[in-house]
């Protein structure tokens, strides 16, 4: 039966109608075959063309839709879910971008971008024709979920998790839980130590029956899928070494951050005496009482290098640590409380304790502490002088005229880097941003979700936090690595490849170009075949160009599909 | 008349109806859990549904709201009461909150309207429209802005003549001049306040000048015209229409100082005023954006590299509080400021000044609760009990905090705190 499709091309409130001249495009396309509607928009995801798509649909009894706008990876199942709840197979819907692709690409050519949006719309026409309905994939998902790091925001997951009645596995690979805690002194903004908060933590953990703790114990082997992952964990005993098995519905990655280590010379790291970074300078103070001595000198001055590591001119790392300054202003503050005659001077980049951290800055100032802030590329220069510290700097508050400082300690206001143990990273295969810290899919949509389905993350491994944004992330994390395993089952994607098997003379290609090791060899009337695992297979495709005897499809992305598509393309 | 108040029984309650609001009501009810949705105003999305994009990937915030907003609309486990007062909060035990709320009458039968804007071309009243930030007027039948949710028309019934010009256009005959106020009560099983936050009020500040001058407008004002739903279809003065050329942003305004009653740092304001740099200079390319700040806080992912993207477009950095701004006869302003690289006090001269005004906060919920005390923290915002551990713990158990309630927020970490508070909720409901 000849379908009935409808179009929807959107103006996205003139991020596509200011270069793409939508209503020329829906000229150009509303005689195409099968097109029985064909329509422009200001905001296609929005309320109101919802409910006119809907409507649209039941009226005319539309047997595919065609939606020209945005990413698919910000609305596609925006759309999938009008078309379910008009009672249109999700799957008769096809998504043109012609944002990203016509007008934010070709904005300096107007004309050009609209005749690229018209074939572009034409292409998915072409390709909504062979849609076809299909049915979700239904499979069991296990109620645990692995939480793999022990620190703060693997803690806070693994309570909540637990709390929620799932079966928690929390892998650890140091001998005992709390990770960065152990170094954190006062932590802003309660007057409370990292030690304290570890040893609340710890209780509560100790009250969860749903949890179990391994420590001692390292990833080192992954497959399957959402709903049903597998883990090898490595456990270092007294007696060696173990592996244990783990079947979980969903991971929670929460393995935290390495703290900057500055190369040899840096600020005189290594090479001046006396020139230690924060968490140096955080062990020293929890071992001083009476007096602040380090290196056999008593301490009576203490200058303070904000940024290093991070917000780099010349190194890779371009991104602020966002905890460091209210860490830093703290410390000091810690130090006063401890021995108020000692001076601080800060040489900062501009201080960046946003929020109510104002409240602690504005504490430092009033207790007298002195803050320079050097310009971006005039860094301080240290040298020894008399036992002490020179540090000379540009000054932006006396016209950028040199400052100098004696200090007897420096402390390095170091900032996060990511874990320098890749091997979790690599092994879950999980993208990095930039910064190299795991990427969520959307910061604001999607902002614990990674692209792998059923994989989360949580905490510092995702980019620099303080204790309470670490904990709010984890237990967002937590709430959705619940919503994958709370119900028991799950659907997924039906577009998956598939092999034709008269033709298949098992070759390997396939199988060796799968990124999901989701194809394997099975017997077929006497003969070696390829076999695709529904739950693993992610549809990505990469089978399809290796096969010599062309015998793999991608449903939903058939060589029918894909060269009727490219037919209108190439016109 | 209405004579007994209707009694509806959910898990959860949520009271406001912005990006916090919502995001905790999806994932409670993604996982199972029936939940009341109370929106005091006529539409969901709170601030964020009116802005123009976000910082730092420059999404266009509509993109992302909207669907957000239609998820919750549709969703079979929320119920939504827009344009409705919640009047009290007991707690009579654990598992037990019992809430009055007023739902307000729109004069509009919403299941029939179809949202045709006749009503709104009909009414011959014009006053203010706040969803524009009063840069334009609109009717008093209206629909709240294009994008709301329930796109539904209302009767703002204050300005109101009662003149039936739109009963009379109403195609489906939804205008409803008798309806009143219906009272409601609701019982729930655990309580999330997702309350947001206030702007800064500049017109606290003589010395801005906001109010007296024409061409001194708010941050707020600013997304309005660089939004898609803009009440202009270009950037310029609503003084006079012109295009401005010379556009000054004053940051920390109404933030960061004692004498305003503000110490804090109100941690939105630098990266949205950036980003408005960065759009106004596509806007206008010709224009001249500089922008007067104490201390740039680029603190989050991606953040500082979108601020060196602002520094490399050409937007203008001083390092400098603004002290008076005065108007010359031609509507421009001149601008007294500190230059603190050179010491020196100056004086610039802009044809438009946008105030980056900071976040207050929104006292309201603590008065809310009659049994037990939500208490609020020095500043006035809600306190949370145990920031560190529990973020989203209230002095209530069983009442938990989301999104610009506790203090200043930006998008992403709004919407991590309403995901912690509907888990703690799930953990409550759980024990």
């Amino acid at each position: 039966m000849k379908k009935k499709l409808g179009i929807y091309i959107c103006a996205c409130g003139g991020n596509i109608s200011d270069y793409v001249d939508i209503e020329k495009v829906k000229d150009s396309i509303k005689d195409e075959d099968c097109v029985i509607l064909a329509k422009t928009t200001m905001f296609a995801c929005g309320d109101s063309n919802q409910n006119d798509m809907d409507t649209d649909i039941k009226e005319n009894n539309l047997s595919g839709i065609v939606v020209a706008s945005c990413s698919p990876k910000l609305h596609l199942s925006t759309f999938r879910a009008v078309s379910e709840r008009a009672g249109l197979n999700k799957y008769n819907y096809v998504h043109a971008n012609i944002r990203e692709q016509a007008s934010w690409a070709h904005s300096d050519d107007k004309s050009g971008a609209t005749d690229k949006a018209i074939l572009l719309v034409k292409a998915a026409i072409a390709k909504a024709r062979l849609a076809e309905s299909l049915e979700p994939i239904v499979i069991e998902s296990k109620r645990s979920v692995a939480v793999i790091g022990g620190g703060v925001a693997g803690l806070k997951a693994a309570l909540s998790l637990s709390r929620m009645q799932d079966e928690v596995f929390l892998i650890e690979r140091e001998s005992r839980v709390g990770g960065k805690l152990h170094e954190l002194d006062t932590i802003s903004p309660e007057q409370i130590t990292g030690k304290e908060l570890l040893t609340s933590l710890e209780e509560d953990i100790k009250n969860e029956k749903n949890i179990i703790l391994l420590t001692n114990s390292e990833v080192v082997g992954y497959s399957g899928n959402i709903g049903d992952f597998k883990l090898k964990v490595n456990i270092s005993g007294s007696q060696g070494q173990s592996l244990k098995d783990i079947n979980v519905g969903s991971i929670l990655v929460a393995t935290g951050f390495n703290s900057y280590t500055p190369a040899d010379g840096e600020f005189g790291y290594n090479q001046i005496k006396n020139v230690i970074t924060l968490p140096q300078f955080r062990n020293l103070l929890r071992n001083n009482n009476e007096k602040l001595v380090y290196n056999d000198k008593e301490i009576n001055s203490i200058a303070y290098i904000y940024c290093v590591g991070s917000r780099q001119v010349k190194g890779d790392n371009k991104y602020c640590s966002r905890y460091c300054c209210t860490a830093a202003v703290q410390a000091s503050l810690d130090v006063k409380h401890k021995y108020p005659e000692i001076q601080n001077y800060h040489f900062t980049r501009g201080v960046r304790t946003y929020g109510k951290q104002e409240l602690i800055y504005k504490e430092s100032n009033r207790v007298g502490d002195i803050y320079i802030q050097f310009p971006d590329k005039k860094p301080p220069v240290l040298t020894e002088f008399e036992g002490a510290i020179s540090i000379k700097a540009g000054d932006l508050l006396s016209e950028k005229k040199e400052v100098e400082a004696i200090a007897d300690l420096v402390v390095l206001i170091t900032g996060m880097v990511p874990d320098k143990d890749t091997s979790l990273g690599s092994l879950l295969k999980l993208p990095k941003g930039r910064d190299k810290f795991f990427n969520e899919i959307h910061m604001k949509l999607r902002p614990v979700e990674t692209v792998i389905d059923g994989i989360t993350i949580a905490g510092t491994c995702q980019g620099p936090k303080n204790v309470m944004e670490s904990v709010n992330s984890a237990m967002s994390a937590a709430a959705k690595s619940h919503s994958f395993v709370s119900k028991g089952e799950l659907e997924l994607e039906p577009i998956i490849a598939y092999v034709e098997k008269a033709s298949c003379n098992w070759c390997n290609a396939c199988s060796n170009a799968c990124p999901f090791n989701a194809i394997s060899m099975i017997d077929f009337e006497g003969r070696s075949v390829a076999t695709i695992n529904t739950s693993t297979c992610k549809g990505c495709g990469m089978c399809l160009p290796v096969c010599p005897s062309d015998s793999i499809e991608l449903i939903s992305f058939t060589n029918k599909e894909m060269e009727s598509m490219i037919d209108v393309l190439a016109q | 008349m209405q004579k007994e108040p209707t009694i509806l029984s959910f898990d959860a309650l949520v009271i406001g109806g912005g990006i916090a609001g919502g995001e905790a009501a999806l994932n409670l009810a993604n996982n199972g859990y029936k939940v009341i949705l109370i929106e005091k105003r006529l539409s969901l999305g709170g601030k964020m549904i009116m802005l123009s994009k976000v910082f730092p990937t420059l999404d266009c915030s509509a993109c992302i709201t909207t669907p957000k907003v239609s998820e919750i609309s549709r969703h079979p486990n929320i119920t939504i009461f827009t344009e409705s007062d919640l009047t009290s909060i007991e707690k009579r035990g654990e598992h037990d909150f019992v809430a009055r709320v007023t739902r307000r009458p729109r004069y509009v039968i919403a299941e029939d309207c179809t949202a045709c804007q006749l009503c709104e071309e009909a009414c011959p009243v014009i006053v203010k429209d706040q969803f524009q930030y009063n840069l334009v007027g609109r009717k008093a039948a209206y629909i709240p802005f294009s994008i709301a949710s329930p796109k539904v028309a209302a009767i703002d019934i204050e300005n109101c003549t009662l003149c039936g010009a739109c009963e009379k256009v109403c195609p489906p005959g939804c205008i409803d001049f008798t309806q009143e106020p219906r009272e409601y009560v609701i019982n729930a099983k655990t309580t999330i306040v997702a309350t947001g936050f206030k702007l800064y009020d500049p017109s606290n500040v003589p010395r801005y000048n906001y109010g007296e001058a024409r061409n001194v407008i708010t941050s707020m004002q600013m997304e309005r015209l660089l939004a898609p739903t803009r009440p202009f279809h270009t950037i310029l003065r609503s003084s006079d229409g012109k295009v401005p050329d010379k556009i000054a942003y004053v940051l920390c305004a109404g933030s960061r100082d004692d004498s305003l009653g503000n110490p804090i740092c109100s941690q939105i304001c630098c990266m949205y005023s950036i980003k408005q740099a960065q759009l106004l200079m596509g806007a206008l390319p010709m224009a001249d954006i500089t922008i007067y700040y104490i201390d740039i806080r680029a603190y989050g992912k991606g953040y500082d590299e979108f601020y060196e993207q602002a520094v490399g477009m050409g937007v203008r950095f001083v390092k400098g509080k603004v002290g008076r701004i005065s108007e010359k006869e031609n509507g421009n302003l001149t601008l007294k400021y500190e230059d603190v690289t050179t010491g020196k006090l100056k004086e610039a001269d802009h044809d438009l000044v946008v105030l980056s005004v900071g976040v207050k906060p929104n006292s309201e919920p603590a008065g809310l609760f009659t049994t037990h005390q939500l208490e609020l923290d020095s500043l006035k915002f809600v306190k949370q009990s145990d920031p560190l551990l529990s973020p989203a713990k209230t002095t209530i158990k069983g009442v938990f905090v989301a999104g610009t309630a506790t203090g200043p927020k930006d998008i992403p970490d709004s919407i991590l705190s309403a995901g912690a508070a509907s888990t703690e909720a799930i953990c409550y409901l759980n024990q």
